[in-house]
């Protein structure tokens, strides 16, 4: 590792060792969604130095974006916001490769999506999308790492195939889509909650929420734990 | 036999955060949401549709299983079970 990785990781090498820090660099990571929780996790993401990421989205930014999602100025409205997103981190951390995709995440592009990533972050508005990508990311045996927000109300989990339950054996159905209300600082502690998530699975460092479903209740001040389990009867995973 | 309930989010609104209930044997998840429904009828609203179906997106966990890959309304409730009651997050 060079002296300017040194430097510029010397508060977090501290923690995760320079090991952890050459295994986010070797790291390949598809964030699933660039809005409110896509730009947070984007950002620590790439601020840490994970190598490489992809930014899938196929929205433009819209001024009613601007209360949560931080990459996003008013400059850019109008813009594609997996290539406006990508120019931000690029600024942000010169050092990392970033791909911004302006594509929907649906059956026929999510394998060309995950081809070749090593974990993938949900960072998606509609649990429709969010259920193909758990299939695929199931069958390929990659880590998910849940996320999902609603007003001051917001939860995460990460999901590991073969060791936790898959997002369909937690959840049933896909809520009905909704112009949700939503405060950004929610946002801010999902997506930071996704981001430590995923940097302890990339760098084997503490403890995932692995079977645990972290729900966060901004207006009570309180987040809570909820343990879950495999369905062994799941139509996505059997409980495997 | 001894129940806990938990609610979340807007839920907590309604029945607050936690409840303990002693509740007879032989008693399923349905039965008992009913009754809670009767005394905290913001609640049944929330999670029943008018003809008193549970609106499909809404979470119920026993002990960590989401009941509808249990037995749904008819999962029956043992001592010491923990049930959580989560209305739908999925914005992102």
């Amino acid at each position: 590792m060079g002296g300017y990785d040194l430097d510029r990781y010397q508060r977090q090498i501290t923690l995760l060792s320079e090991e952890g820090q050459k295994s986010l660099r070797r790291a390949r990571v598809l964030v699933a969604g660039v809005g409110g929780l896509g730009t947070i996790v984007a950002a620590y993401l790439a601020a840490a130095g994970v190598g490489f990421l992809r930014l899938a989205d196929n929205d433009r930014v819209e001024i009613s974006n601007l209360n949560r999602q931080l990459l996003f100025q008013p400059d850019d409205i109008g813009r594609e916001k997996a290539v406006a997103a990508t120019e931000k981190l690029h600024n942000l951390n010169p050092e990392i490769q970033i791909e911004g995709i302006n594509k929907t995440i649906d059956d026929e592009t999510t394998d060309e999506l995950i081809k070749d990533v090593d974990l993938i972050v949900d960072a998606l508005d509609n649990f429709t999308t969010r259920f193909i990508l758990n299939s695929v990311a199931f069958t390929r045996r990659l880590p998910l790492i849940h996320g999902a927000v609603r007003g001051f109300f917001g939860q995460a989990t990460t999901l590991i195939p073969g060791k936790t339950a898959c997002l369909k054996c937690i959840f049933a159905q896909s809520p009905p889509r909704e112009i949700f209300s939503i405060f950004g600082g929610t946002c801010g502690v999902i997506g930071a909650v996704q981001a430590t998530e995923a940097v302890k699975v990339l760098t084997g460092r503490g403890e995932p929420l692995a079977n645990r479903l972290f729900f966060w209740d901004g207006q009570a001040g309180e987040g809570t734990i909820t343990v879950t389990k495999r369905n062994p009867h799941c139509v996505v995973c059997g409980g495997d | 036999m001894k129940i806990t309930v938990r609610a979340f989010a807007d839920y907590r609104e309604f029945i607050g955060k936690e409840m303990e209930l002693v509740v007879p044997e032989e008693k399923t998840i349905g039965e008992l949401l009913a009754e809670i429904g009767d005394r905290y009828p913001k609640l049944r609203s929330e999670m029943f549709t008018p003809t008193g179906e549970l609106k499909d997106f809404i979470n119920i966990f026993i002990n960590g299983r989401n009941i509808a890959f249990l037995k749904d309304m008819a999962t029956p409730l043992t001592d010491g079970d923990i049930i959580a009651l989560f209305p739908p997050v999925a914005g992102g």
